[in-house]
């Protein structure tokens, strides 16, 4: 537990100290709702769209912000260094999501309240649990950015990921069309991408009020990625494989 | 006592190229052994198989009687080539960092200790300026500080002496045999002669395979001239085993 929370108070620090990375963590979310928010037509659009922009976001900027940021522990050499000395796996991983956590928390928040106070759009359910639904997504996208990470070997090649993991989660999860008025076989494929249950989830509880109770299925698809992403992170890591 | 590291047909396979062909070693505790070899002769994967950051293809290796990483990571220290530290953070950040993942908990003895290494390598005035500002010889120093502030008693330096210039050169040997003195194993892989000089025990290594090993006096004196250098003595041994080779 100690060493878990020193790499993610160190963690912590490090992107608190990088100002630019710090500035665009907090700009570009708002840049891109105030652009979603001019764009759309009519407040009701809005309503309706928010949702599932919003897990679209979480996912995608959680994603890029952990990958690039723990592939640079391994660019910059510090990961060899860690591997050497008794930290274990896990405390790396779940000190670096504590880490991260932080940020993708704090972009989430940023996201929802512009969302919700300056764009004005409505939403139906409770404030704390849509959060803590949304902290879920978040957790996810750390997972999910730290996993492909290993699969990256500078920044240019991670950015090169989001082609190929986000984007066809976005077309095929529902957010711009409605799953049921796809082709069988991208039904289908919709059924295992996290992002569909992402925006399932937070549709049903900011369009029908429902309660993290309610959307059970979707926690549960959710958290067992987290967690097998984690899992297969941990593989990735191992010392024999430090280069 | 156990050696500090023990080896024996070590082996490592990147893809299919052998570059680590058969090593067996013994390296006594207390002393600064030295991997001297040209680039590519296989002197950062040895150092790598020894702390336990690859794992062999064949043969075995024990680092203070244990298992490599992660059995023996507490009691060894590791400065890898590149100056690996975390460049937004400062230098006392960087270095207490890995002071506390080694498993210094209290508080105000690790400050203590952090404190105390800083001034040993001589970087008290820079402690609070952040790595990235810091110059390549400065970086290098706090690499070491890094690797050394659990005091372990085995070390590895992957070329420590890189780019440093004479002075700061001088500095590191004269600590390095400070260590030693008080009982710390060195392992330290370069590829120039005035590093090996320095070394109480030399491997001389070429296509991952040991071509000469003893003290610096002893590999000058096989060649059998009286004025050879420790670069007349590399390139005596590369040649007599291509010769070999060659029969």
């Amino acid at each position: 537990m100690y060493n878990m929370l020193t790499i993610a108070q160190r963690t912590i620090i490090q992107l608190s100290r990088d100002r630019r990375t710090l500035a665009l963590i907090i700009i570009v979310p708002l840049v891109i709702s105030s652009l979603i928010g001019v764009s759309l037509p009519s407040k009701e659009i809005l309503n309706q769209t928010l949702p599932a922009i919003l897990a679209m976001l979480v996912l995608f900027f959680g994603f890029l912000l952990s990958g690039i940021a723990f592939l640079r522990e391994r660019s910059q050499g510090t990961r060899e260094r860690l591997m050497a000395s008794p930290v274990s796996r896990t405390d790396i991983l779940v000190g670096y999501l504590l880490g991260f956590l932080i940020f993708a928390v704090a972009q989430t928040m940023i996201l929802f309240f512009y969302a919700v106070y300056v764009l004005q759009a409505s939403f139906n359910g409770s404030l704390w649990q849509i959060i803590l639904f949304q902290i879920l997504i978040g957790i996810l996208a750390v997972c999910l950015g730290i996993f492909i990470s290993a699969f990256a070997k500078n920044e240019f090649q991670m950015v090169q990921f989001i082609p190929l993991i986000i984007v066809p989660q976005v077309f095929v999860c529902g957010l711009l069309f409605p799953v049921s008025t796809m082709p069988e076989y991208l039904q289908w494929l919709a059924k295992f991408l996290p992002l569909t249950y992402a925006v399932d989830g937070i549709r049903a509880m900011m369009l029908q009020g429902e309660g993290l109770l309610d959307i059970g299925k979707e926690i549960g698809v959710l958290a067992a990625y987290a967690i097998g992403l984690m899992i297969l992170a941990g593989i990735s890591l191992r010392r024999g494989n430090a280069t | 006592m156990d050696n500090a590291i023990s080896m024996e047909g070590l082996r490592f396979n990147y893809g299919r190229l052998r570059v680590i062909d058969g090593v067996s070693l013994e390296i006594p505790r207390g002393i600064s052994f030295g991997l001297l070899g040209s680039n590519g002769a296989g002197k950062t994967t040895l150092i790598r198989l020894m702390v336990g950051l690859l794992k062999p293809s064949g043969g075995s290796v024990l680092c203070l009687g244990k298992a490599p990483a992660p059995a023996s990571a507490r009691n060894i220290g590791y400065m890898p080539q590149l100056p690996s530290l975390y460049t937004e953070l400062t230098v006392r950040q960087n270095i207490d960092f890995f002071a506390r993942i080694y498993g210094m908990k209290d508080r105000r003895k690790r400050f203590e200790r952090v404190d105390e290494i800083i001034n040993l390598v001589e970087l008290l005035p820079k402690r609070n300026v952040t790595v990235n500002q810091l110059s390549g010889g400065m970086k290098q120093r706090v690499s070491m500080a890094c690797a050394i502030v659990h005091k372990p008693p085995l070390l590895f330096l992957d070329e420590p002496t890189v780019g440093l210039d004479p002075e700061l050169r001088a500095a590191f040997w004269e600590y390095f045999g400070n260590l030693t003195r008080t009982g710390t194993t060195l392992i330290i892989s370069s590829h120039t002669m005035d590093d090996a000089a320095h070394c109480e025990q030399l491997v001389f290594m070429r296509e991952g395979k040991i071509i000469a090993k003893g003290a610096p006096a002893e590999l000058r004196e096989a060649t059998g001239k009286p004025d050879a250098s420790l670069e007349d003595a590399f390139l005596f041994f590369i040649r007599r085993r291509e010769a070999n080779n060659n029969v």
